[in-house]
């Protein structure tokens, strides 16, 4: 369950007969976002953040939620002497706590708590099992004696489940601190509601506004830094957050070893930065030297090698061709004629086990052409290519 | 709504006269004041290339907001080519992104220069390539994007506006079975290529030269050709004498 930070407005959980929450709203998210670029629209009058990132930048949960109540303590300023009317808002100030999971946190930020890790389950039991926003699963509780999240956490399980239904069992999940998120939570159409709010064409996605300058989170270096993650994240809200990867380097004998592509935003297990050149520490023995090939197949295709006569290139057990080679052909395409080759290289940590026997070859076709080659099980394969 | 740079501006190379702040916009009227974004005084008109590429470019760089296509035969080096001109940028501090480049080489992409820590990829768009390069081309300095088939004008057009309009620089990839409407500001072609290092049975691949020949609105109606390693022995790329010369 991720961690994260609720702002819980009182005043604009709903729009009034002057429609004026939602831009004041608006207001509010556009300074959390300041501090930090997740900030996000639950519903109106609640914004959550995740706590992992600003609680490291700012050296500490508590510290993030002093800065997000300097740059939002103001929500209720009055736009002009005709809104005096909506000053019965103002003096009602946001709430804002942190918990694990976006249920316990917007309780967390009524509460004006910070809710510990783990603690979760233990916070919610004191509430009322109103909070779960389901009148009729509340009402047959409440029947039944089950009137707070703790009495409701306690029934078993699989009672729940087979009693109430899936989306009760969903509930129950949520009260024993083992889930976060339950349906009906975020509207949807909270964003949308914003964007006319604000007077932008609501059917046109936003465009970035940078903010002002401020240092971000990665590095503590520019708005840069800021700029660049808002547009990866709305990509990978788009694509996936698989989408968007970042490379890293690491040890290894073969190209797809060498390195690896993890998604954005993945925590990184070395504390250092990965190093910008391609040789980072002591040389690793076997590795073939740069340059490196530009294409790294994530799935290896099929290749055939074969010499003058049509035979198929096999490698000795002392690691050496029997023929020169003549053609490759690739996942059954045309045959290509190999003008130079060099190779092959065992992999040498299994060279012992025949049937673990590897060996490449850096494989140069008449067309110029460049690809890297491996032999696995009297097989040939495409690992990468130099383009 | 102008922001001031939290970094300090780099001191002018004469002492007399040192460098002013930027001043402060007019006031803009209310609604549009909210959509115009603040300038980044410090970030300059234009974006670093390694120096073996430098002469490829009018100016000796890469114009911020110009779209560069670089084309070239599948497997011919327009890929480290294309990767290559990002290099010095992303090494001096911008961040970068490549979208549409299935399985990119890592290890390669760092040996062209780029800083892995500020370069995203993003191999698998699918059919939202356009808007993905689109996203990132507000938030980042360079986009390599390479087509995965022939590019709609508008989408082009889109791009290349957007570029613009961000002040981001735009790298078109084309190898294979991408296209692209649109001339370009700049025009890179890797022609005839030739690996060294590797024989019949011996040696490793060192290098690869290649023919590269330069042409677009931006070349200034002259088209300009020169030998390059693509990439070298290092993995960056470097000058080379022309093909007819022999073993470097």
């Amino acid at each position: 369950m991720e961690r994260l930070i609720v702002i819980w407005c009182p005043g604009l959980l709903e729009e009034g007969p002057r429609g004026e929450e939602a831009r004041r709203f608006a207001r509010v998210l556009a300074r959390a976002g300041e501090l930090c670029p997740w900030a996000h629209p639950i519903r109106l009058g609640v914004v959550a953040l995740p706590a992992r990132g600003p609680a490291r930048f700012f050296g500490g949960e508590e510290a993030v939620v002093a800065r997000l109540a300097a740059v939002i303590g103001a929500f209720d300023e009055v736009d002009n002497l005709d809104d005096l009317a909506d000053v019965e808002h103002a003096g009602e100030e946001a709430g804002i706590g942190i918990a694990d999971g976006l249920f316990a946190a917007m309780l967390a930020a009524r509460s004006q708590l910070i809710v510990p890790p783990g603690g979760t389950a233990d916070f919610l039991a004191p509430w009322s099992v109103a909070t779960l926003a389901r009148p009729d699963l509340a009402v047959t509780l409440q029947r039944l004696g089950v009137t707070t999240l703790g009495q409701f956490a306690a029934l078993p399980a699989a009672n729940v489940s087979d009693r109430f239904g899936a989306d009760a069992a969903a509930c129950h999940a949520v009260a024993r601190g083992e889930s976060g998120e339950l349906a009906g939570l975020c509207d949807r159409a909270i964003a949308r509601r914003l964007r006319v709010a604000r007077g932008e064409d609501p059917d046109r996605p936003p465009d970035a506004l940078p903010p002002p300058s401020q240092p971000g989170f990665f590095g503590g270096a520019s708005e840069a830094d800021a700029r660049a993650a808002r547009s990866i994240v709305r990509v990978q809200e788009r694509l996936g957050i698989e989408a968007v990867l970042i490379g890293r380097l690491r040890g290894g004998r073969d190209p797809a070893g060498q390195s690896v592509l993890v998604p954005w935003g993945s925590p990184d297990p070395d504390a250092t930065p990965s190093p910008s050149g391609p040789a980072s520490g002591a040389p690793w023995p076997g590795r073939l030297p740069p340059p490196a090939p530009t294409e790294v197949l994530q799935v290896p295709r099929r290749a055939e090698l074969v010499d003058t006569e049509g035979n198929a290139m096999v490698v000795s057990g002392r690691g050496l061709l029997a023929a020169p080679i003549d053609r490759l052909s690739v996942d059954g395409g045309p045959w290509e004629e190999v003008a130079a080759w060099a190779g092959p290289w065992p992999v040498t940590e299994r060279w012992w086990s025949v049937r673990r026997r590897r060996a490449r070859l850096q494989v140069v076709t008449t067309d110029g052409v460049a690809r890297l080659l491996c032999s696995e099980r009297g097989r040939w394969w495409v690992e990468a290519l130099y383009d | 709504m102008f922001a001031f740079p939290t970094t300090v501006a780099a001191p002018s190379p004469d002492p007399v006269t040192p460098r002013r702040p930027p001043r402060a916009p007019r006031e803009l009227p209310a609604g549009l004041a909210d959509r115009v974004r603040p300038t980044t005084p410090v970030a300059g008109r234009t974006l670093p290339v390694p120096a073996p590429l430098a002469p490829l470019f009018p100016s000796g760089s890469l114009r911020r907001g110009t779209t560069t296509i670089v084309s070239g035969r599948p497997g011919h080096g327009a890929t480290t080519l294309a990767l290559a001109l990002l290099g010095a940028a992303s090494a001096a501090g911008s961040w970068s992104a490549a979208v549409g480049l299935p399985d990119p080489g890592v290890v390669a992409a760092a040996g062209l220069g780029l800083d892995l820590r500020r370069v995203v990829f993003v191999p698998h768009p699918g059919t939202g390539w356009a808007e993905a390069a689109g996203d990132l081309l507000s938030g980042v300095d360079a986009v390599l994007v390479r087509p995965p088939g022939r590019a709609r004008l508008t989408a082009a057009r889109h791009l290349t506006a957007r570029a613009r309009d961000r002040q981001a620089a735009l790298v078109v990839l084309l190898e294979g079975a991408g296209s692209w409407p649109e001339v370009g500001d700049l025009a890179i072609a890797v022609g005839a290529v030739e690996w060294e290092g590797v024989g019949r049975g011996h040696g490793y691949l060192r290098g690869r030269r290649a023919e590269v020949r330069v042409s677009g609105r931006r070349a200034a109606g002259r088209a300009t050709e020169c030998s390059l390693w693509l990439p070298g022995n290092s993995g960056a790329v470097a000058p080379a004498g022309s093909l007819s010369d022999g073993a470097a």
